[in-house]
């Protein structure tokens, strides 16, 4: 939708700023369109957009930019932003006004990133956020003085306060020029001559508009690479001419890397001088610089990295034991109550034994997924994550990453598709792919149902050294399990199939804040959404379904278990039980593995119908009950032990069940060659764990 | 003060001390990204914690973190205070 603007139709603004400006916070305030707000740099990496509703009744777009520097696109991320800005990106026109989020108390650095913007153009509105934060730290702004020196609007806002956000809204529909001082920076002299040649160079000869060859032209003199790299893009007059600057450049000892960059800044800091005022203050310096040196501290660090997720682990166990309890007896009773008025039959089956158990299974473990992403919205909000990812490379860059792929692996605790789309802003394009290939190795939320299944069944609550759990215990070892096997993985990707130097590490930290709970209960309940739909969806098709091939064809015969034997799924289960006897799974963990290579968490209402099949005449047991229960007719021992439920963790722990994970690895990637290169690894990793845990568990046994 | 003076770079900067930048020795890439996040000539640094093989520290009112490898490229003088 379209609105008039200074008589001029455009069609949509666009959103941009420095990663942790607070870029994200300001769009959810303007569109209201809920979507998680990160605290470390570069979280926003989906296109989203949203509606501004404004106060005469229309309604324009927001496109939402992902945080970037400037305008040099140094990471995939990045170049987004850039593209968009520059008109080069496939079906999205340049943004007809641009809001500029600048971070007040980091001005000079985010300025580079307007000045670059200014230069382009297109008329702009700053968002000065974080007034406030700048104001505690002794920072005065003058910012009529700013604006009239930057020649754009500005509106200091606080968006995590809702400040100024409605003055924002309104400066939208008043005239919004373009800046008079777009490209008043000073380059020395000579280099100005050579560059304004280039420039017309490449807008006579290789028919760029005006706008493009202005930025091309410093990207090409500053560029990194030699001529030869430019030799198919370029006409060879331009080439040629570029050739010679480079001499000319360094013949007058001029670094033509940083010139445009110094340039830029030098006109900022004298816009600076005029209208900023600084006093330091001590105070917020000194706690924050005591927290920084404890928490990312060689040995401390580490220690409280580890006790973090310790107490994370074995609180997401037992704190959600109790809502866990009531939802399935919850719906132990739906069961009941609609078990009572149907008549007994294939339909009575259908409805209590497939949908009710197969869904309920499932959704049981809602607590334990929300009480995840609680800690780990937490941890983010708190700017705790970036000091982590810091801690950690110390232990990435032995498996030859950078401590910015931890980032995406610890998103990975959550959910593969997150983690996998946060290595966008990774630089190093093989870096990128090696964490994007041990990405879904790290324990994600699909998989809680299965350790928490497996766990609560058979492994008993008994307290080891003093204070730990051991269900806890088993639990972050599942955890730990991944997070190794992914590094392992890395370090052998990084030294056979993608071999590259990874660049050392620099990243900026944002500022301890105290966790937003409205951000964090939004993203919770959004989580508790989208699990719930799939429960409601695909696991309840999954659940019909297998109830069906369960069921069917019948035998006459009053044994459950037989019926169940020489059901549709019985067979297949037979079939395949010969190449999972070697793990110690029978052919019904077998039905449950093949069922769940969707979802893993499919593996656990699986188990709900079949074994609600088998036991039908004794619906009061629960899923754990009857696992336990169950006896092995040739040894007359129970059938799954501690053991079979450590396999199927590893298993699990190993395996790439995830059609979603393989869906967005191939849109990243943009081919088959990785995911199924992904999926045949994990799948011989997952099988080699389990036979190695089978093997070294019945050898201890025995 | 002796005529040569020795060559100081922010790995070698102590916890709490303010330098100024006076050139960046390294890749035409590392400078660039360097320059971005702020450490362009003259800007001053603060450095905040000092550690075995990474360091802290604060430029343009944003904490970075770095390892040491990038910065001994940072070349500094130190503040008087």
């Amino acid at each position: 939708m379209s609105f008039q603007l200074s008589h001029k139709e455009i069609d949509y603004i666009a959103l941009i700023g420095n990663p942790n400006s607070g870029k994200t916070t300001i769009f959810n305030s303007l569109t209201g369109l809920r979507q998680k707000v990160g605290n470390y740099p570069g979280v926003t990496v989906e296109k989203k957009e949203g509606k501004i509703s404004l106060s005469n009744g229309n309604e324009i777009t927001v496109l939402d930019l992902p945080g970037t520097y400037s305008l040099s696109a140094n990471s995939p991320d990045e170049k987004i932003a850039t593209d968009v800005l520059l008109g080069k990106s496939h079906g999205i026109p340049i943004p007809g006004v641009i809001i500029c989020v600048l971070d007040a108390s980091n001005l000079e650095r985010n300025l580079y990133l307007l000045s670059q913007i200014i230069d382009q153009h297109i008329p702009v509105i700053v968002a000065l956020n974080m007034i406030d934060v700048a104001e505690r730290r002794g920072i005065k702004i003058n910012i009529e003085k700013l604006s009239s020196l930057l020649g754009v609007t500005i509106i200091p806002t606080v968006a995590s306060k809702q400040i100024g956000i409605s003055e924002l809204i309104s400066s939208l529909q008043k005239n919004i020029s373009v800046s008079p001082f777009a490209r008043t920076w000073n380059l020395p002299e000579k280099v100005s001559m050579e560059y304004k040649e280039l420039t017309s160079l490449l807008i006579a000869n290789d028919h760029r508009n005006e706008k493009a060859a202005y930025h091309e032209a410093q990207v090409l003199l500053s560029s990194l690479r030699n001529t030869d790299s430019f030799e198919n893009q370029y006409s060879p007059e331009t080439l040629s001419h570029l050739e010679k600057d480079y001499e000319n450049l360094s013949s007058w000892g001029i670094n033509r890397h940083s010139v445009f960059v110094e340039s830029r800044y030098k006109w900022i800091r004298q816009i600076l001088n005029e209208c900023v005022t600084l006093s330091d203050n001590e105070e917020i310096h000194s706690l924050s610089d005591r927290m920084d040196a404890i928490l990312t501290h060689r040995i401390w660090g580490l220690i409280i990295f580890f006790a973090i997720m310790s107490l994370m682990f074995q609180t997401i166990f037992s704190w959600a034991t109790i809502p866990m309890n009531l939802i399935g007896a919850g719906f132990n009773w739906i069961g009941h109550q609609i078990g009572a008025i149907l008549p007994p039959g294939d339909l009575h089956d259908l409805i209590v034994n497939g949908a009710i158990g197969g869904v309920g299974a499932v959704v049981t473990f809602l607590p334990q997924i929300l009480f995840l992403f609680l800690f780990l919205g937490i941890l983010e909000d708190s700017g705790y994550m970036a000091r982590a990812a810091f801690v950690m490379d110390r232990v990435m860059r032995k498996v030859g990453l950078h401590g910015r792929s931890f980032i995406p692996l610890l998103s990975s605790f959550a959910c593969a598709i997150p983690g996998i789309m946060a290595t966008r802003t990774i630089e190093n394009p093989k870096d990128r792919l090696v964490t994007m290939l041990v990405a879904p190795l790290m324990s994600c939320s699909a998989r809680l149902p299965v350790y928490a299944l497996m766990i609560g069944t058979f492994i008993p609550n008994i307290t080891v050294f003093g204070i730990f759990g051991l269900p806890g215990l088993v639990l972050i070892s599942m955890y730990i399990l991944g997070l190794t096997a992914a590094l392992f993985m890395a370090w052998v990707f990084k030294r056979t199939l993608l071999k590259s130097k990874s660049s050392a590490f620099v990243m900026e930290f944002p500022p301890y804040r105290v966790p937003s709970i409205k951000n964090t209960f939004i993203h919770m309940w959004e989580r508790a959404k989208i699990f719930l739909q799939t429960a409601g969806t695909i696991i309840l098709g999954a659940s019909i379904i297998l109830w069906f091939l369960a069921t069917y064809p019948k035998v006459d015969s009053t044994n459950p278990s037989e019926r169940l034997a020489h059901s549709f799924v019985g067979q297949a289960g037979k079939i395949i039980e010969p190449a999972l006897k070697p793990l110690g799974f029978d052919w019904k963990i077998g039905i449950g593995i093949i069922s769940s290579i969707l979802q893993r968490e499919v593996f656990v209402s699986t188990m709900g119908t079949i074994y609600n099949i088998e036991n039908g005449s004794d619906k009061s047991l629960s899923l754990r009950e009857q696992l336990q229960k169950e006896i092995d007719p040739k040894t007359g021992l129970p059938k799954f032990t501690a053991l079979t439920a450590l396999c199927i963790m590893v298993y699990y722990v190993l395996a790439m069940q995830c059609m979603s994970t393989i869906a967005v690895m191939k849109r990243e990637t943009n081919g088959w060659t990785w995911p199924a290169f992904q999926f045949a690894y994990m799948t011989i990793l997952a099988y080699v764990g389990t036979f190695v845990t089978y093997r070294i568990g019945l050898w201890i046994i025995s | 003060m002796s005529k040569i003076k020795k060559m100081n770079t922010l790995a070698q900067t102590p916890a709490g001390k303010k330098v100024r930048v006076s050139k960046i020795e390294s890749q035409p890439e590392t400078c660039h990204r360097l320059l971005e996040l702020g450490f362009c000539e003259n800007a001053t640094i603060r450095c905040v914690v000092n550690g075995s093989n990474q360091l802290i520290c604060e430029v343009c009112n944003t904490k970075i973190g770095l390892h040491h490898s990038i910065a001994n490229s940072i070349i500094v003088t130190p503040l008087e205070k």
